[in-house]
């Protein structure tokens, strides 16, 4: 067995272009076509891992503006319910100021409107005092009475002034000499007991007002002399309501 | 009677005789040249199921070279990977009827272990510089330096040997019992002649990857750490 050198160089020869061509349409070619789609792939990547750290950094951005729109929101509807709640207070309070003045205000009406009925009840029950009163007079007018009221009528016309009696007597039309009923007989004793306490020969009429009740009193133009149950009833009637 | 193991020069070509397996080898080079034209013709960043197969067995290669080494497989994908290839599809060569696989002469072998050879000091001043390839010789120590030049020329010796009998045996062992046994019996010495050259081919490749690897490491570890250049 021997060995042929010239066939040896020649198949290490051969081998070594087989593996230039290989190396030149097989392995770069394959190798290379590996190398840029992992260079593609690592870009699509890069790509992504960049879009997803952008999507990330707007998704805390939207997260955090959320937060900020959650706060404001709590913030305004607390500002709000303040705003709302001293709002109810003043409005509460001045509702309650209203009320209470016009709850005063109904009170002093109700008072007024009590104190006004009282008065009024007080006036009729007055008036219908009087007016049992005046009945009960009526029946008592007798010519003792009326002889009463001639004196008292006396003295009155006594403790006048001069100048008024005088005044009295000068009356142009007269001196109306005013009686419940008629004086009958007694007209001349009147007429003579009054002429001499004005001192003068005074014109004298007499006039019949059954609204005296009893009593007898001096009338002129500018002069009444009240001696008369109803004057007296008149005056108790006054003196009652300026009371109330 | 000449023998079997001779190579019978067909016709010469000046002073080199060509020889049976030398025009099987250019013919294995150009189906394997032409047959990588056209299936690299068109790779596209899409692959197809093509260009995928095509891709897995350089990521493959790739993949045994980083196991095997540790280091990038670009330097060294072109060299092994043809290795292993021509290996493989001359051992399978065989099923052909007539053809005599090249890697069954011993020209042919020899020639593959001497590349291997030349490779591990080219790999080696490469990666490790003259220095760090001549220091590679001393690891772990000096006494060492003659018993690994020693191993470097007996290791390939033995690669090529050991390729060279299995596929002869192989090819020798189909062709007495096909002379003997009719058609069909050889049918499973054949198959076993497949794994052989699979497995014949893929051991060449891998131990000329550690001899390389062997040498650079040795080489890279006797001289200071420097920055390595990144191959792509």
């Amino acid at each position: 067995m021997t060995i042929d050198f010239w066939g040896l160089g020649l198949q290490a020869i051969n081998v070594l272009v087989l593996v230039w061509l290989l190396s030149r349409v097989f392995w770069k070619p394959i190798a290379a076509a590996i190398a840029t789609r992992q260079s593609a792939a690592k870009a699509v990547t890069d790509a992504a891992a960049a879009q997803q750290a952008k999507t990330d950094a707007a998704l805390a951005e939207v997260t955090e503006a959320r937060d900020g729109i959650a706060a404001e929101r709590i913030a305004t509807l607390d500002a709000a319910k303040a705003e709302a709640e001293a709002t109810a207070e003043v409005a509460l309070t001045e509702a309650r100021t209203k009320a209470d003045a016009l709850l005063a205000t109904a009170k002093e009406a109700a008072k007024q409107d009590a104190e006004t009925a009282q008065a009024a009840n007080a006036a009729k029950a007055a008036d219908l005092a009087l007016d049992i009163a005046a009945r009960l007079l009526a029946g008592l007018e007798s010519p003792k009475v009326q002889a009463a009221f001639l004196a008292q009528l006396v003295d009155t016309i006594i403790k006048m002034p001069e100048a008024d009696r005088a005044s009295l007597v000068d009356a142009p039309k007269g001196i109306e000499v005013v009686s419940p009923g008629d004086p009958g007989e007694e007209k001349a004793t009147i007429e003579k007991a009054v002429r001499k306490a004005l001192g003068g020969a005074a014109d004298l009429r007499f006039v019949t007002d059954p609204a005296l009740i009893a009593g007898l009193e001096l009338r002129s133009p500018h002069f009444v002399l009240h001696n008369s149950w109803q004057a007296d009833l008149d005056q108790v009637r006054k003196a009652v309501k300026d009371a109330a | 009677m000449d023998s079997p193991l001779d190579s019978i020069a067909l016709f010469h070509l000046g002073p080199v005789p060509i020889t049976q397996a030398i025009l099987t080898t250019w013919a294995i080079m150009a189906v394997l040249v032409a047959g990588s034209y056209l299936l690299t013709r068109h790779l596209a960043l899409i692959p197809s199921k093509r260009q995928a197969a095509l891709e897995l067995i350089v990521t493959t290669l790739d993949t045994q070279i980083k196991q095997t080494t540790g280091a990038t497989p670009a330097p060294y994908r072109s060299f092994i990977g043809t290795l292993f290839m021509f290996i493989l599809v001359s051992n399978w060569s065989s099923l052909i009827p007539g053809v005599e696989p090249p890697t069954a002469k011993l020209e042919t072998d020899a020639a593959l272990a001497v590349l291997v050879f030349l490779s591990v000091i080219w790999f080696g001043v490469r990666g490790a510089g003259v220095g760090g390839y001549l220091k590679s010789f001393a690891a772990p120590n000096v006494a060492m330096i003659p018993l690994n030049v020693l191993e470097s020329i007996t290791r390939v010796f033995s690669m090529f040997v050991r390729l060279f009998g299995n596929v002869m045996s192989g090819v020798f062992v189909v062709g007495i019992v096909a002379s003997l046994a009719g058609l069909l019996v050889p049918i499973p010495l054949m198959a076993l002649d497949l794994l052989t050259g699979l497995v014949q081919a893929y051991i060449f490749a891998v131990l000329a990857m550690v001899f390389i690897s062997a040498t650079i490491k040795d080489g890279q570890s006797a001289k200071p750490p420097s920055p390595q250049k990144k191959d792509s």
